[in-house]
């Protein structure tokens, strides 16, 4: 599989701020990339270096094979972008901004109106003769995905696009960023979770100005993770803690009401035993259930093990 | 300069949606229109305010001729008219940094000289068709009510306040390039604007510098032989060209 985007050691100093701090990446084409990590990681630094809005301190950023220092306009051909607030000219309707981008990108005649058209239905803007003064935060944001996607890009790239947004907005975006799949690369940076876990197949986490994870969706959620194993049980709950908290296997054992929780080390271990625990206690079984870790668990793993 | 044509057309889009269209040029016209009413009323309100005729003091107040339209005119294009122009200006470049709409439509393959190119070209279009619609106003007002001597020598003002406001809306983009901000850049060209009205007091810089366009025009309204204006539109012209270099070197430099 080709790299769409390839990042080596990059570095971004602001005075005496790191902003990024030896960033390493790489995204394959094709990917839907989640670019993940708590306010203020580095994220839209990273991004601002990859459209050629900024210029990095040290290190190399590839797209497609192209430096973003030194072939910044080979690049912006071939990418579609749309930052965290995007800002259009307010005496535009969402039409003209569509055409204005595309001409940008030497579009023009029968090709321009077919795309101008396509894009202005997939945003659920068609026929809305309003000027973008008078759009809201989620419409705005929906002519954002468009304008990004004008040139047909073979990559896009999101900052933020859901941050702002109510859920109807943020339900609006995903769909649309999801439907890309298979059709052109996308990455996106983001703070909220869901989101990655939602359209996401590649992910990496950010934090303090360095990747401190990259892998697929499915493998960053278990490698090398705990599971949480969850035993509701009718009264007695908090028996069934102590007993559990004093289990070689167990670990960081809760309760919350009739429900406790623990990390386990030894799943079979567990499996086994649980049921027997409980027989002991005489205690009524409710439910017991693997949980698997969430990407929330991972990055708290990840990013607070750094805090 | 990539992508100078579509952001050229989005300029003049621009200036024809938004209150670009009406405020230097609506000063213009506005001037155009006033001040050859204002100079024939001149003498009459003097003469009627000073109350010094009850007095039995009399005061001489020739009456108004067509000079004094168009002196008129000129001194307030040169004062209000020029700064408009320098406020109006000074937001180009600053205006799209800090709102962030740079920042989108430069992702895309859009050299930033062609941005800052495009801006400086509709600021002069803009305020060409503005001081010649103004000139015409004028011409024809003071028709009216004078006469039509003096053409050419009004021709000559109005030729040399279009390089002096060439000269300065290339100022304010530079500014306003490098400062980042509005009012800095309003700030920066009124300071040189007025630094420039003082260097007028010396004659080698009215003979060879943009600054001999300042009194140029009255001069030569007045019928004062011999102003030099050679010098003064050639560096004007070229430090407006300069000053356009300098502004998409400056912004270049930064990043959004």
């Amino acid at each position: 599989m080709s790299t769409a985007i390839e990042i080596s050691g990059l570095t971004k100093l602001y005075k005496e701020t790191r902003a990024l701090d030896g960033v390493d990446l790489v995204v394959p084409e094709g990917s839907v990339f989640g670019f993940l990590g708590p306010n203020g990681a580095g994220k839209t630094t990273a991004l601002r270096i990859l459209t050629g809005m900024a210029r990095p301190t040290g290190g190399t950023a590839m797209v497609f094979g192209h430096d973003v220092v030194h072939a910044a306009n080979d690049v912006r051909a071939l990418i579609g972008f749309l930052p965290d607030v995007p800002a259009y000219y307010p005496w535009m309707t969402a039409e003209e901004y569509l055409r204005f981008a595309g001409k940008l990108f030497g579009i023009t005649g029968a090709q321009l109106d077919e795309r101008v058209v396509s894009l202005l239905n997939m945003a659920g803007l068609a026929g809305v003769t309003q000027r973008v003064g008078g759009f809201s935060r989620g419409m705005k944001q929906r002519l954002g995905v468009a304008q990004a996607l004008i040139n047909a890009p073979r990559l896009l790239m999101l900052d933020e696009p859901t941050s702002a947004l109510d859920p109807m907005g943020r339900k609006d975006v995903l769909d649309m960023i999801a439907a890309l799949r298979g059709k052109t690369t996308v990455f996106f940076s983001t703070h909220i979770l869901t989101d990655v876990e939602r359209v996401c197949d590649t992910v990496a986490i950010l934090d303090h100005g360095r990747v401190v994870r990259q892998a697929a969706m499915s493998e960053i959620k278990s490698e090398g993770h705990a599971t949480r194993l969850l035993v509701e049980v009718e009264e007695g709950a908090e028996r069934l803690e102590h007993a559990l908290a004093g289990q070689a296997w167990a670990r960081e054992c809760v309760r919350d009401g009739q429900v406790v929780r623990c990390v386990i080390e030894d799943v079979a271990a567990a499996r086994r035993i649980v049921p027997a625990l409980i027989s002991q206690l005489d205690l009524g079984l409710v439910r017991m259930m693997d949980e698997e870790p969430t990407l929330e668990d991972v990055f708290v793993e990840l990013v607070g093990r750094r805090a | 300069m990539r992508g100078l044509g579509v952001l050229l057309g989005k300029e003049f889009m621009e200036i024809l949606r938004t209150w670009r269209l009406y405020v230097v040029p609506g000063i213009l016209i506005f001037f155009g229109i006033s001040s050859p009413i204002i100079a024939e009323l001149t003498p009459q309100l003097l003469s009627s305010m000073s109350g010094l005729a009850e007095q039995g003091v009399v005061i001489e107040i020739p009456p108004a001729t067509t000079a004094n339209a168009y002196l008129q005119f000129n001194q307030n294009a040169m004062q209000i008219a020029l700064i408009a122009v320098i406020i109006a200006t000074a937001g180009a470049i600053a205006g799209e940094r800090s709102s962030g709409t740079a920042q989108i439509v430069l992702a895309k393959p859009v050299s930033r000289t062609a941005m800052v190119v495009a801006k400086a070209l509709s600021n002069w279009g803009l305020i060409l068709v503005a001081i010649v619609v103004a000139a015409l106003l004028t011409a024809g007002v003071t028709a009216l009510i004078f006469d039509t001597d003096m053409l050419p020598e009004f021709a000559a003002l109005i030729g040399l306040w279009y390089v002096l406001a060439m000269f300065l809306v290339a100022l304010t983009l530079f500014f306003s390039a490098a400062l980042g901000s509005n009012a800095g850049a309003a700030g920066a060209g009124i300071a040189v604007y007025f630094m420039l009205t003082i260097g007028s007091l010396w004659k080698v810089a009215r003979e060879f510098t943009p600054v001999g366009l300042l009194g140029a025009g009255d001069r030569i309204v007045m019928g004062t032989a011999d102003v030099p204006v050679v010098w003064p539109v050639v560096t004007g012209v070229l430090g407006a060209l300069v000053f356009v270099g300098l502004a998409a070197f400056a912004f270049s430099r930064q990043e959004l």
